[in-house]
């Protein structure tokens, strides 16, 4: 669909992109182009392999087969090409993942510690401006047990994001939150894909893949059925295997 | 029959000479646990079966066998080959302290690499695939988040595993060394009071023990005190303030 003559720069580029567990096929040869700046949503029923998907751009999952080019960089498994392609890659996790014996700063400022990286005022100045930027620089000094999921999630992202990176991968951020917390967590991701953020999201927020998303994955069976742009993508969807996953997803819109 | 208080008060010293043995033997051995656990634990969780039978089968040899028997072959048994006795080793062997080491720290060893290996696999998986992903490489992710956290998480093993390790060292009196078990039943040899320096003994290893289990308890609060609710006393202050 998209015409391969457009000067864009694609930051993450997946071609056949193969992966088996075992005797079992989770990815059977995807591929999709995700342009600089660009924010992508990936959907699809359980088991799918849209964690698989994204977990191999960064190499959480080493794939079998295909290529897999994150700005520039041709994955190949070696730990210090591994390592170069996660620092281009800031990921979000369902269960938020941080770390519970340091303070929520400090969360922040590891990496950028173990790495080498500025000095200790440098990295707690960044981490306080991450942390603003997710709003909530007011709980820096607390341990993430005593954050709500809602704010743990917030602070995952401004962890993540304390490293820079120019691409980030989300796997369905808010699923593991109490209703009234998802908002916030997907106001911030919002606020990032206006900023210019290459995003690869996980989630089955339809209202923010309306929004937010530039195109929308429809992923089945360890393969992509449809890609299209946001409003094409729900309102006119192809395949009827969407057509039917978003009627049971989106109960409300199923027969307008 | 009765507890001989001046008996007692008389052999305070020499008890306390056997205690101060019994504490450095479980100092030396404890410490010697903490540097060969680790890796020995990793060794057992390794992908490599080069690496991993050797370790479980010295897990289950020396947790299957009595310390008692341990500390026989070492210090009795092992001097019968030449080779040992011509051996750099053998000042060790020669020695019962040595001896007593070596037969402790084995088992104490054995034990603890199933009570490091257990806290290691208690880290949440996504913790360290968070660390990873973050850039940071796979031998810092270990140093300094799967280490720190498996601490925490296997503490209170930890815990049990010295405390009962320190009334078990009792036993290195067979190879002659005397701790504060074999003082006190030297003393009831002499005395053919087997009341007194046993129970004097007794309270010894229960001072021994329980300041242990106090190091600890504090131990364990301060590593875990990322789950203590919020001090209240801020928010207390704020509402004061505002009154
Ligand atoms: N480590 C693993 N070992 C074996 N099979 C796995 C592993 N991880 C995932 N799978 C299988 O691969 C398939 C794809 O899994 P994946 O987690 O990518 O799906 P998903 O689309 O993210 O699903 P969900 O919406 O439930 O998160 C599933 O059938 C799953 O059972
Ligand atoms: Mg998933």
């Amino acid at each position: 669909m998209r015409d391969i003559s457009t000067p864009q720069t694609i930051d993450v580029s997946l071609r056949d992109v193969v992966k088996h567990y075992g005797p079992f096929q989770a990815l059977k040869g995807v591929s999709l182009e995700v342009a600089k700046g660009e924010t992508i949503v990936i959907c699809g029923p359980s088991g799918s392999g849209k964690s698989t998907l994204i977990r191999c751009i960064n190499q959480l999952e080493t794939h079998d087969s295909g290529d897999i080019v994150v700005r520039g960089i041709t994955v190949d498994g070696t730990p210090a090409n591994t390592r170069d392609v996660r620092i281009e890659v800031g990921m979000v996790f369902q269960q938020f993942n941080l770390f519970p014996h340091i303070t929520v700063l400090q969360n922040c400022t590891l990496a950028l510690r173990l790495l080498n990286k500025g000095t200790k005022r440098l990295n707690e100045e960044k981490a306080m401006y991450y942390l603003e930027r997710v709003r909530i620089a007011e709980q820096a000094h607390k341990y993430p047990a005593q954050l709500s999921g809602g704010q743990q999630q917030r602070v995952a992202i401004a962890r993540a994001l304390c490293m820079e990176p120019p691409v980030m991968l989300f796997d369905e951020p808010t699923s593991a939150l109490d209703p009234e917390m998802i908002n916030e967590v997907l106001q911030v991701m919002e606020d990032l894909a206006r900023g210019g953020m290459t995003m690869i999201c996980v989630t089955h927020e339809m209202g923010f893949a309306r929004r937010v998303a530039d195109r929308c994955v429809f992923m089945a069976d360890g393969e992509i059925h449809e890609i299209a742009p946001a409003e094409a993508f729900f309102d006119a969807p192809e395949s009827p295997r969407l057509r039917g996953f978003l009627d049971r997803i989106l109960p409300s819109t199923a027969h307008s | 029959m009765h507890f001989d208080l001046s008996l007692a008060i008389a052999s305070l010293p020499a008890l306390f000479h056997g205690l101060m043995m019994t504490i450095c033997l479980s100092i030396f051995v404890l410490l010697l646990g903490i540097v060969f656990s680790v890796p020995m634990a990793l060794a057992r969780m390794s992908k490599r079966r080069s690496l991993a039978w050797p370790a479980l089968v010295f897990v289950i040899f020396f947790r299957g066998t009595p310390v008692l028997v341990l500390l026989y072959i070492l210090y009795f048994g092992i001097a019968q080959f030449a080779w040992v006795r011509e051996s750099f080793f053998w000042p060790l062997f020669a020695d019962p302290f040595g001896c007593a080491v070596i037969g402790l720290a084995l088992n104490h060893v054995a034990y603890m690499t199933d009570v490091v290996r257990g806290s290691l696999l208690s880290v949440p998986r996504g913790i360290a695939e968070a660390s990873l992903a973050l850039g940071i490489p796979e031998r810092k992710v270990f140093l300094w988040v799967r280490l720190p956290l498996a601490l925490r998480y296997g503490i209170r093993a930890y815990q049990n595993e010295v405390v009962g390790f320190i009334k078990g060292t009792a036993i290195v009196s067979v190879v002659t060394i005397n701790d504060l078990t074999a003082v006190a039943n030297g003393i009831f040899q002499e005395t053919y009071d087997p009341l007194t320096p046993m129970i004097t003994a007794a309270v010894m290893y229960w001072i021994v023990v329980n300041l242990v289990r106090l190091g600890f308890a504090g131990l364990d609060r301060w590593l875990n005190r990322h789950h203590a609710p919020e001090p209240a006393s801020r928010t207390r202050t704020r509402k004061a303030a505002v009154a």
